[in-house]
């Protein structure tokens, strides 16, 4: 008797070569990652960019106008408001990257765990993911941070802690619409261990939902953190940080506008090239969204 | 004066890669009390005839143009569309394909009956709702006061399509048409809604366009058949004659993948080989002729123009084609 | 129906109870103690131990839990420490604040994407649906509390239209309608702004996909009025997934005012459990998450609820 072939898995180098093909198509998602990597890269070079020091107090030129010398204005200490904002995007970027490998050694393999077990496993799991999202995240992540101290790595675990559940129950999807489809059980037949299964066959098959979750992560955890500095439980004065500083520009709403508008603007920025990007990445991610000229033709029949 | 007149209609689509013909100069005449049967496979235009006849193609993408196109002595494509609305539902009206997506699936049998009813013959809501359970029992659905409340999924497709066709009739309307009505549903349902249609417009003379692929069901209903091909007319005959004198090549592929109705139902079913034509930039030739099997040496020089054969039959179609074999 | 509804209430108390354990361990795996915190350093070790005793946090911590537990059982949420008032109270002040300014962002954002979502769906690219675009594009990315901000600068400061503060507060309640509804308006503007953009987005791409289904045709067919085709018959559609999102953000609403209750001194649940966390004020933070916890578990409900009314294909 003929043994059946197991029908062949997606080849996952072959699909992120695809996928590395359809994202600059993206125009949106490539002017985000352009916007993100510069971002990136003057919070790296700060200390090479920027006109001044961002602590520095001199109060003979405080709350001036944005100028040739000071491109976005002083504060009312007479700092300049855009060396603080490159100085406060190292805090804002780096707390946003470190939550998204926090969210994912956390989340993914619960929610992994989760999904491939079943059962009792997955019933506790995800009782206790249902109870994490039943409180609003900002309000948990102020309730750790709080607790814990207000210091920038309580914010990075509060805000990990926060953006996990929902990884884990992403992943857990997946992982459950992926276990229940032929070529598991046919690689399961043919004698691979669990170990193998999880790693060979879901992973390269959640892979995708995850990276787009975690631009969302990303995303989520640069406007908690601002949040977080904005009421005074982040990042610790006078050190930069957008959130803190916009706290700050509320005294001098009417006189300094340019105090509150210069790290609105970055945070804006900043989550608007993550969100872009992460669109881009879904297209690119989602074979079902390629647009290649036999489906646009089709489309059209 | 017929009730239709088509003279020279087209309808285009703009795309992104160039204008599609769908409706490439399609001229006809429906008599009052007439059946037509307009045939045809997928894109070759027979539904875009329909939607332009019902001023319901989206413009833009769409443009409609035709030289005349007159319903009941109004021409159809010089009424805004205020005025064909008021045509559309109460003159002249549609049963689409699938029974399944053509009704609203949150609104109520009912409701979607009576808001007709209250729009074109300005009933009352009692007397809209009498009218509406008249209309469900006209069309065999049973228990029909009891049936009004009811939503389109606790319906079954033959009982959908029934509804469907309760709606179109429900203003008396001089023109149904059917759009590929039956073909989403089981052969015996079929049968029952050909019937179903066939009674209803003979008793109140009204006039059909049904449009489907399947000569079989054309057979059975129409007095009339048009086969389009590639946005045109390519033959037109009194269904009889069609059968017995097939002459366009195309129409010969179209009978070869039809069961005989009257014929031994042994034969085994040919489907027609090849691509669908090029809407886009077509042939300055025939544009079944690649697939055509019965092409002469004319068909490769010149489009061919319409041939008539008597007895109100005409082809567009080089081909001597004698009577098909008993 | 009753019988889903009676197994999706029935499973209320268990969620609240794993989240008030969570809150429970949250509140006392972190460092900080009330006591010390509420008297100061220089108190006596007596009256320090009598507070403790008080408020049952010199007992061993499974046994505070399930005092604290008993008492919920029974309507009873406890004192606040810091505070000299019980916990219900405090709530009972609190709670209703919040509600009226999750009720003006969920009215604002209503009022917003439902004619902006569906104008923009049925004059696709045209100026419409770009500002509409724009908008959810910025509304996902402006933070609240910079938005906030933002709109002080306008309406408050340079045009001097509008109040920066006053909700809850006396002058404004004694003053009229006007008087009491104008502090509301900027705050609810950026709270609900996201919410705004979530909603406008899913609005448009459903009335998009729904205007574009079969019965959209027929009902033009029927010869319907444009407005009857859109608002009756696809509308109604498109109001399934809508409302149920709606209802669902309401349901966080109340939880993510802390950065606006904060700049605009509002008086709500989110201040309060601010100052409860900084003060560790345990009754009160665990009493007031529990009753957000509750909200949104409501909201979540409702939600299914609505669906299925909305919804004639749905049957629990």
């Amino acid at each position: 008797m003929a043994i059946a072939q197991p029908p062949a898995t997606p080849r996952f180098a072959g699909s992120i070569r695809l996928a590395a093909r359809q994202f600059p198509r993206h125009r949106a998602a490539m002017v985000g990652l352009v916007c993100l990597v510069l971002l990136c890269l003057a919070a790296a070079f700060a200390p090479l960019i920027a006109p001044f020091d961002p602590v520095q107090i001199k109060l003979s030129a405080k709350l001036r106008p944005p100028s040739l010398e000071h491109l976005l204005g002083t504060d009312h200490f007479g700092r300049d408001v855009f060396s603080r904002l490159l100085y406060g995007g190292r805090t804002s970027l780096s707390v946003g990257l470190l939550v998204v490998a926090f969210a994912f050694v956390l989340g993914v393999p619960l929610g992994l765990a989760s999904g491939y077990f079943g059962g009792r496993t997955d019933n506790l799991l995800m009782r206790l993911v249902d109870a994490f999202l039943t409180f609003p995240p900002l309000l948990l992540a102020v309730a750790l941070v709080g607790l814990l101290g207000p210091d920038i790595q309580n914010v990075m675990l509060a805000l990990g802690v926060v953006q996990a559940p929902v990884l884990a129950r992403m992943v857990r999807g997946s992982t459950l619409a992926v276990r229940e489809e032929v070529y598991v059980t046919a690689a399961r037949a043919l004698g691979a261990g669990p170990g193998r299964i999880v790693v060979s066959h879901l992973l390269r098959n959640v892979v995708s939902p995850i990276v787009v979750q975690l631009t969302v992560v990303f995303a989520a955890a640069v406007v908690a953190e601002a949040s977080l500095s904005f009421l005074g439980f982040g990042t610790q004065p006078p050190q930069p940080s957008w959130g803190r500083d916009m706290s700050e520009a509320r005294r001098f709403l009417g006189d300094a506008p340019w105090m509150f508008l210069g790290p609105t603007g970055a945070i804006m920025l900043c989550v608007l090239s993550i969100n872009f990007l992460g669109d881009g990445l879904r297209d690119a991610l989602d074979p079902r969204a390629w647009r290649t000229r036999r489906t646009v033709a089709a489309e059209e029949r | 004066m017929p009730l239709l007149a088509v003279r020279n209609l087209r309808t285009r689509f703009a795309t992104d890669r160039g204008t599609v013909r769908a409706v490439d100069g399609v001229s006809f005449d429906l008599a009052e009390g007439e059946v037509l049967g307009l045939v045809g496979e997928s894109g070759s235009g027979k539904s875009v005839t329909a939607l332009s006849i019902m001023r319901l193609v989206p413009e833009p993408p769409g443009r409609v143009t035709a030289d005349s196109m007159s319903f009941d002595g109004t021409d159809l494509l010089r009424l805004t569309e205020a005025q064909a609305r008021e045509v559309r539902g109460a003159s002249m009206a549609m049963v689409f394909q699938d029974p399944m997506r053509s009704l609203n699936p949150v609104l109520s049998i009912g409701r979607q009956l009576v808001e007709v009813l209250q729009r074109h013959q300005k009933l009352g809501r009692q007397a809209a709702r009498r009218r509406a359970i008249e209309l469900l029992e006209m069309v065999g659905i049973p228990l029909a006061d009891k049936r009004l409340a009811a939503y389109p999924h606790q319906f079954s497709g033959g009982m959908r399509q029934r509804v469907m066709i309760a709606i179109a009739l429900s203003c008396n309307p001089r023109l149904l048409i059917a759009d590929e009505a039956t073909t989403a549903l089981d052969v015996t349902i079929q049968a029952q809604i050909v019937d179903l249609v066939k009674r209803l417009t003979r008793e109140r003379g009204t006039s059909v366009i049904w449009i489907s692929h399947d000569l079989g069901v054309v057979a059975n209903l129409c007095d009339r058949v048009n086969v389009m091909y590639a946005g045109r007319i390519v033959e037109s005959a009194p269904i009889r004659d069609l059968f017995q004198r097939p002459s366009h090549g195309y129409t010969l592929g179209l009978l070869g993948s039809t069961p005989r109705i009257d014929g031994p139902a042994l034969r085994r079913l040919s489907p027609i080989d090849g691509l669908p034509p090029n809407l886009i930039d077509p042939l300055p030739l025939c544009p079944f002729l690649p697939r055509c099997r019965v092409s002469v040496a004319a068909c490769r020089e010149r489009a061919p123009d319409r041939r008539d054969l008597g007895h109100e039959h005409w082809a567009t179609c080089f081909a001597e084609l004698g009577p098909r074999a008993p | 129906m009753w019988h889903y509804l009676g197994r999706r209430l029935i499973q209320v108390p268990l969620v609240l109870l794993v989240v008030s354990l969570m809150t429970f361990l949250i509140t006392r795996a972190t460092p900080g103690d009330p006591v010390q915190i509420m008297l100061g350093m220089q108190t006596s070790q007596e009256a320090a131990d009598a507070m403790r005793a008080e408020f049952n946090l010199d007992r061993p911590l499974p046994e505070q839990y399930f005092l604290w537990v008993a008492k919920v059982a029974t309507g009873d949420l406890g004192r606040s420490i810091r505070l000299n008032d019980t916990v219900t109270s405090l709530l009972a002040e609190r709670f209703p604040v919040s509600l009226q300014l999750a009720l003006a962002a969920m009215l604002f954002a209503l009022a917003v994407s439902i004619p902006l979502g569906v104008l923009a769906a049925l004059r696709r690219n045209t100026w419409i649906d770009y500002l509409c675009t724009g908008y959810t594009v910025l509304g996902f990315a402006v933070p609240n509390f910079g938005l906030a901000l933002i709109l002080i600068y306008i309406f408050s400061i340079k045009l001097d239209w509008l109040p920066i503060t006053g909700i809850g507060s006396m002058e404004a309640a004694a003053g009229g309608w006007w008087s009491y509804i104008a502090p509301f308006i900027v705050p609810a503007i950026a709270l609900g702004t996201l919410q705004t953009a979530m909603l406008t987005r899913l609005l448009r791409s459903s009335m998009i996909d729904i205007l574009s289904q079969d019965y959209i045709r027929t009902a033009r067919a029927k010869g319907l009025l444009p407005a009857t085709v859109v608002i009756v018959h696809a509308l109604k559609n498109a109001m399934i997934p809508f409302v149920t999102m709606a209802t669902v953000q309401f349901g966080y609403m109340i939880g993510i005012q802390v950065t606006i209750e904060y700049i605009f001194a509002v008086p709500g649940m989110g201040s309060a459990i601010l100052n409860a966390v900084v003060t560790r004020d345990f009754p009160v933070i665990q009493g007031f998450t529990l009753v957000i916890a509750a909200f949104f578990l409501f909201a979540n409900i409702m939600a299914d609820l609505l669906y299925a009314v909305l919804d004639p294909r749905i049957r629990y």
